[in-house]
């Protein structure tokens, strides 16, 4: 699969382990593919997030992604569903942090067991990283680049989903903009 | 009523959709909040054995999901 990556693909997924290691997670995550995305320059995802108006919202996304980090990783759905329980899940997060340290609850459970120094893909970014492979498949694009990869971040549910979602990025408004290339026309 | 018990409600009795997405967060809440336990358990030395207990599972659970350290 990843002998199809375009160089901005490959860039993306290396720079996400740089974002994931400033940021001393454990594991990569979606959230760290999404930010390596907001990095690339002259490429097709960011001729489409340009095409959309999310072009210099990086800082806007960083912060909305900062945001869901103080709701422990859950999305703003997630955090609205529990509150209707009466659960307050910055609460908790804030309780835990005074207690743990900043950044305790990170989103990422496996956090228990540090098994190497080298950061690996944590399972969300594993299925963002296959689902842009389903995305070229669909597509009908040899190639699995960058636009791939913003496309398989919109279609899993999630945080980067969600802030995506917010900045006027949605599969639907990434496909237009993405235009034809073979691409499976309905009707 | 308060807004918070008609919420738990509604989201008990009703909408389904809104109930399991309730519970998946939770759950996923929790096993952060477990993640954070056991890491600061270990650090201040506890056993694998005392924090099992604690959790009220078998050592071999614990050390399975959060071992090797």
């Amino acid at each position: 699969m990843f002998e199809r990556f375009t160089k901005d693909a490959r860039a993306v997924v290396q720079d996400a382990v740089g974002h994931a290691e400033a940021a001393g997670a454990r594991t990569v995550g979606a959230e760290h593919l999404l930010l390596a995305l907001l990095d690339r320059e002259g490429s097709r995802a960011s001729f489409a997030l340009a095409a959309l108006g999310a072009g210099g919202q990086g800082e806007s996304v960083r912060r909305a992604l900062d945001e869901a980090r103080r709701r422990a990783g859950l999305s703003r759905a997630e955090a609205d569903a529990l509150a209707g329980l009466g659960i307050d899940v910055t609460e908790i997060v804030s309780r835990v942090e005074e207690a743990h340290g900043a950044g305790a609850m990170t989103g990422d459970p496996e956090g228990g067991a540090r098994r190497s120094r080298r950061v690996g893909f944590g399972r969300d970014a594993k299925e963002v990283l296959t689902g842009s492979l389903r995305a070229a498949l669909a597509r009908r694009d040899r190639h699995i680049g960058d636009e791939h990869l913003l496309l398989a971040l919109t279609t899993r549910p999630g945080v980067p989903a969600e802030v995506l979602a917010d900045h006027g990025v949605t599969h639907e408004s990434l496909s237009r903009v993405l235009g034809g290339e073979g691409e499976a026309r309905a009707g | 009523m308060s807004e918070a018990t008609d919420l738990a409600a509604r989201a008990g009795d009703r909408d389904p959709r809104v109930g399991l997405r309730a519970v998946a967060a939770l759950r996923r809440l929790l096993e952060q909040l477990e993640s954070v336990q056991v890491r600061s358990a270990r650090e201040q030395g506890w056993s694998w054995q005392e924090i099992a207990s604690e959790l009220g599972v078998s050592r071999q659970a614990v050390h399975k999901k959060y071992g090797r350290r």
